[in-house]
């Protein structure tokens, strides 16, 4: 009975969202073109970039890029906070007798908060424990890495950018951590480190945002504009920040979700 | 046209697999797909407008629009924000109560525990 | 071409919510976050495609893993 009152109810909000989503999606009116005219004749000259959507997210649209930076500083420091201290504090009067109780092998498991290998090889299936994993990542770390700063500096010239190149080094940081052996000590995946490049990055990008208004041309002005040949300098530099942000932000994420044991 | 109405068809999926699968990750899955579809929505409109990359080098003309790809790079990294921080709230919970059904879940916090 | 990769991906997402098994769903969502990546490409978007596919390959799968790698990976009930 219950079951068939949750299944009406499924229909008729799919129903109901259907009919407010259709008008939407099947609309044919033309796209406005004059944001696309205006930005094909005078992009390249405004900014100096000669991608088109670096200029956009750096220069025409550069509050949406603060915004983001904001929100990933927010859902960084609330998810570490759920996953660790804040999130034990709150389960503690709560009654775990339901959940299987941590046995002492796991609960010895990685707490070493450098590498994602097992303390001792201890595990429970080490029958699929092979050295390739850590051979091949570890070896292909430094590349990512390198791509990813690539895009993040040439981001004006061709595809890429500070979130491209962000997320590219965040894949880096993964594959530096997959691929750590034990006993050796890698900083740029331990999670004070990662932290403290996140938190240098946002004071720099609030330093260069304000930098403008030293120069006459007001809030993430391009302070190089009229004094240097060279317009593009600002573009690189807050392209370097926004990709170490997040970079940063997001390695700090996953090397606190996978490498290690929550108690 | 028809790239529209499968568009529609995936953000359905998604909304019914968050309302209608019982599962918390299953849940969580519901809302990437969402996010998907609506990025590819909005590309696929915006790369309507002209026929080559925006990328302003020697002789390139007719671009795309390049304003919805700018907005759907931020969508993009955002979207991966709410799916970390929505798996956090899940583990917590199956810390606590040893299940992700939620109605296994709702019943054990009206009991108390 | 978009056709094709959006009936993909439609057929790999009700995939990834029917499955019993939830590492399987993973997959399926790293599999769709690459299509979605090589459509992107199609469209004349080279900055989203980077981007897609460095996000949703990479570091959405990873995180999902690392969740379920400590709880359960069966669903018990769909």
């Amino acid at each position: 009975m219950k079951q068939k009152a949750i299944n009406v109810l499924t229909i008729i909000s799919l129903a109901s969202v259907t009919l407010v989503l259709l008008p939407l999606f099947l609309e044919n009116s033309p796209w406005p073109l004059s944001a696309r005219n205006y930005l094909e004749l005078h992009g390249v000259g405004d900014s100096g970039a000669i991608n088109l959507v670096s200029a956009i997210y750096l220069g025409f649209r550069v509050f949406d890029t603060l915004g983001e930076t904001i929100v990933l500083l927010t859902a960084v420091s609330g998810t570490i906070g759920v996953l660790t201290r804040a999130g034990a504090v709150l389960a503690e009067g709560y009654d775990t007798s339901g959940t299987p109780a941590l046995t002492e092998q796991e609960k010895k498991v990685i707490m070493d908060d450098h590498t994602f290998t097992l303390a001792g090889e201890k595990r429970r299936s080490h029958a699929l424990r092979t050295h390739l994993l850590e051979v091949v990542t570890g070896v292909l770390g430094p590349v990512v890495l390198l791509f990813g700063f690539y895009l993040m500096l040439y981001g004006h010239l061709s595809p890429g950018g500070g979130f491209q190149g962000g997320v590219v080094t965040a894949s880096g940081i993964i594959f530096l951590a997959l691929g750590n052996r034990i006993g050796a000590k890698n900083p740029l995946i331990r999670a004070s480190v990662l932290d403290r490049i996140e938190a240098a990055a946002f004071l720099l990008l609030i330093l260069a945002s304000l930098s403008g208004i030293l120069m006459g041309r007001g809030f993430f002005g391009n302070p190089l504009q009229d004094v240097t040949a060279i317009p593009a300098g600002y573009i690189i530099l807050l392209n370097g920040i926004i990709g170490l942000k997040v970079g940063a932000g997001i390695g700090f994420l996953c090397i606190a979700m996978v490498g290690r044991e929550i108690s | 046209m028809i790239e529209r109405i499968l568009l529609l068809g995936m953000f359905l999926i998604g909304f019914w697999g968050i309302v209608s699968r019982k599962n918390l990750i299953k849940k969580i899955f519901g809302l990437n797909i969402i996010n998907n579809s609506v990025v590819i929505l909005f590309v696929l409109e915006g790369s309507r407008a002209g026929s080559s990359a925006p990328i302003m080098e020697q002789g390139i003309s007719n671009i795309v629009d390049p304003v919805p790809q700018a907005l759907m790079l931020t969508a993009i990294v955002i979207g991966v924000c709410i799916s970390a921080l929505a798996l956090a709230l899940a583990f917590r919970l199956y810390k606590a109560t040893g299940t992700y059904n939620i109605q296994e879940i709702k019943r054990k916090v009206h009991n108390g525990f | 071409m978009t056709i094709m990769l959006l009936v993909l991906m439609l057929g790999l997402s009700i995939f990834m919510l029917v499955s019993r098994d939830l590492l399987f769903g993973i997959i399926a969502l790293s599999a769709v976050s690459l299509l979605s990546a090589l459509l992107f490409y199609l469209q004349q978007a080279p900055d989203v495609a980077i981007t897609e596919a460095a996000v949703g390959a990479g570091v959405s799968t990873v995180v999902f893993i690392g969740i379920i790698r400590y709880t359960e990976r069966k669903d018990r009930d769909p």
